[in-house]
């Protein structure tokens, strides 16, 4: 029995072994199993053991017995849309103009960031009055501004049941916050701190511990044995620097500051730049990009085994990073390209990486992602992620 | 009534834990299923307390192993009193038969709930502590229920399999086999009505007014940003009492946004320094 249920476990990817799914048989033999709901927590304590599944879980059993769509739209999304609205705009600003109805003048007196605002909100509009229309957001259709996929008030039907059934549990999906996948989150911090914990250098076993030398060979009645300790290395610099413009990081700003700052106890020293999109001549010390400017000529003299690491989602206008005065920001005149200037820190800093909260399935689709990977190491900004970047940055050499 | 069901005990409850409908389904398959019930979930949501209030329901006799990091399994299992038997050998003064070894064997936790005469709830507290080896070997001995003492040459066989509850904090993972051969739960943190029985349950005679403020205050401080360790059932309930045993305490310093006893609530004192600054936000 629910040997389909069995499989699609496997294939969402939670780890189910052949034995345990025989236990759920036992036990659903043993006439314990009487109902779904039933069904829905012994199969979860029987099958899945980690609450990092429990939310695959929850989305496979919705799926199964509901018929609900597997895959969540993605919180971001309405941002996506904008995004993809801004570019259509650059591209042919007087279409953009009329199908929003407003004149076209007064949008072009607005910077990118106003402009992406502005369309947020248009959007919003959009989502409420117009539930399941396709009147200019099209769902994959004629509207230029349309999203694949996407289709505002329509998606996923919840559908009436017996109150608080297993699968409306389900469905509510509780367990979220626990699953490994998806960006990092307040409540995963003491999971992602211990993944840092990791960062203190490791010298070989070559000093000789004396007094426990001594102890030892005591204990064992005069047979001498040498006992060695690690030799002691240098605490960590690290810096952080972190792309702090624009909505889309908002999110993980904090989470990631925070993060470090409790595990800064365990560093020689800290420090935080920031910047926006990618980085030109300049990073900041201050989250204001304004009062405390440094050079990244300077930058990049400083200790080269500091780990240096990078936290934005690397989604830009491909100008931004090719072009000589590539900047969004007016005031900010370069003299070379930032994929230089990235390629420069990297090579002053090899132990550097950088961390992307967008997940790595959609990589492939930002042509400014492929071009920083090149350049530096990325990871996505999840526990896993991080597990990773933290084992890339410790490696020697 | 059904064979079966009758002499399969059920859980429901005990006097002092307030059980959620879904974690005594849970309880209830894997006692019936004889496997070890594995709890994770964080600090304060009750893990422990669960065995506690299993042995309570079915009355039986609980034996609570807490692990620590340098243990080894034998330590669980059974001690050889080696000590007591060199000194009985060279004074003599005591009726034991110095030549029978077993005389000097002591049972350990696993050992006790083993050759107990009748079932009991075996606590194995936070599992992760242990290194992988000790989880490992600790599994074997639970699955064959039995383990062999190698200096008299004897085998222990466990007389009633005893309800298995195993608690982790999840400071390391826990190994595949372990895994795989117990049932699984996280205890989510209560939501709110829930913490209100909880709380009613461990001060029966607290006012509606105290209860209402006193949890959305908690609920509303659980969800200050950055703090890394969050108040969580324990320092409610400490709160709550501290609050109570303070005669100058009024409810309506609550509603004002003036929260005393922060202390109690946040230990870590970057957390402390939070939510204090957050709290004298709340009242302007």
């Amino acid at each position: 029995m629910f040997t389909d249920f069995f499989y699609l476990l496997k294939d969402v990817g939670i780890p189910v072994s052949p034995t345990s799914f025989l236990r759920l048989q036992r036990a659903l033999s043993m006439g314990l199993i009487l109902s779904l709901d039933d069904f829905y927590t012994a199969a979860r304590s029987i099958l899945v053991k980690s609450e990092r599944y429990f939310d695959l879980y929850d989305q496979a059993f919705a799926h199964h017995f509901k018929g609900a769509e597997l895959k969540d739209p993605e919180a971001f999304e309405l941002t996506e849309v904008a995004k993809a609205m801004l570019e259509q705009w650059l591209k042919n600003p007087k279409e953009m103009s009329e199908l929003l109805g407003v004149d076209e003048e007064s949008l072009k007196k607005l910077t990118p960031e106003q402009l992406i605002e502005y369309f947020l909100e248009r959007l919003k509009e959009q989502t409420e009055e117009h539930h399941g229309g396709n009147k200019w957001i099209g769902t994959g259709g004629t509207s230029p501004v349309g999203h694949s996929g996407y289709h505002p008030g329509g998606m996923r039907v919840g559908g009436v049941s017996r109150n608080k059934s297993a699968v409306k549990v389900a469905m509510d999906r509780r367990y979220r916050d626990y699953s490994q996948m998806g960006p990092l989150t307040q409540a995963q911090m003491g999971e992602a701190l211990k993944r840092l914990r990791n960062m203190v250098p490791v010298g070989p076993m070559d000093e000789v511990n004396i007094d426990k030398t001594i102890y030892q060979t005591m204990k064992n009645a005069g047979e001498i044995e040498i006992v060695f300790d690690r030799s002691l290395r240098d605490r960590l610099k690290v810096y952080l620097a972190i792309d702090n413009g624009g909505w889309s990081m908002d999110p993980y700003i904090e989470v990631v500051q925070t993060l470090f700052n409790y595990a800064r106890a365990q560093f020689k020293d800290l420090k935080t730049f920031f910047f926006h999109n990618t980085i030109y001549d300049y990073v900041w010390e201050d989250p204001a990009r304004f009062r405390k400017p440094l050079r990244v000529d300077d930058l990049i003299g400083h200790d080269p085994e500091t780990r240096f690491i990078i936290v934005g989602d690397a989604s830009m206008a491909p100008y931004e990073l090719m072009a000589t005065d590539g900047s969004i920001h007016i005031e900010e005149r370069t003299t070379k390209p930032s994929f230089e200037r990235l390629r420069d820190i990297a090579e002053a800093f090899p132990h550097s990486v950088w961390l992307n909260p967008k997940m790595e399935v959609e990589w492939e689709y930002t042509r400014t992602i492929g071009a920083i990977r090149e350049i530096f190491p990325m990871f996505e900004l999840s526990l896993d992620g991080l597990e990773k970047a933290v084992s890339h940055l410790m490696k020697k050499n | 009534m059904h064979e079966t069901q009758q002499t399969r005990q059920q859980f429901t409850g005990a006097s002092k834990y307030v059980l959620d409908e879904e974690l005594a389904q849970i309880v209830n398959i894997s006692m019936a299923l004889e496997m070890p019930l594995l709890l994770k979930g964080e600090p304060g949501t009750g893990k422990t307390m669960l065995a506690h209030a299993i042995a309570e329901s079915l009355n039986m006799r609980l034996i609570v192993l807490n692990v620590k990091s340098s243990m080894k399994l034998v330590d669980a299992l059974y001690q050889y009193d080696t000590l007591t038997r060199l000194n009985d050998s060279r004074f003599g003064d005591s009726n034991r038969d110095v030549s029978n070894i077993e005389e000097y064997i002591r049972m350990g936790k696993i050992g006790q709930a083993f050759v107990s005469d009748e079932r009991v709830v075996l606590l194995i507290d936070e599992i992760d502590k242990a290194d992988s080896d000790f989880q490992d070997d600790m599994l074997d001995v639970l699955d064959q229920m039995e383990f062999d003492i190698i200096e008299i040459d004897k085998t222990i066989r466990a007389k009633h399999r005893p309800v298995i509850i195993i608690t982790s904090n999840a400071k390391k993972d826990l190994s595949d086999p372990f895994l795989g051969r117990c049932n699984f739960h996280h205890i989510a943190f209560p939501e709110p009505d829930m913490m209100r029985r909880i709380v009613q349950v461990h001060f029966p005679e607290i006012s509606a007014e105290l209860l209402d403020h006193t949890i959305t205050a908690f609920y509303r401080m659980r969800d200050f940003r950055n703090v890394e360790k969050k108040p969580a059932t324990r320092e409610l309930i400490n709160w709550i009492r501290a609050l109570k045993a303070d005669p100058d305490f009024q409810v309506k310093d609550l509603v004002k946004g003036d929260i005393p006893y922060l202390g109690v609530l946040f230990k870590k004192s970057p957390d402390y320094a939070i939510a204090r600054n957050m709290v004298s936000r709340m009242r302007l």
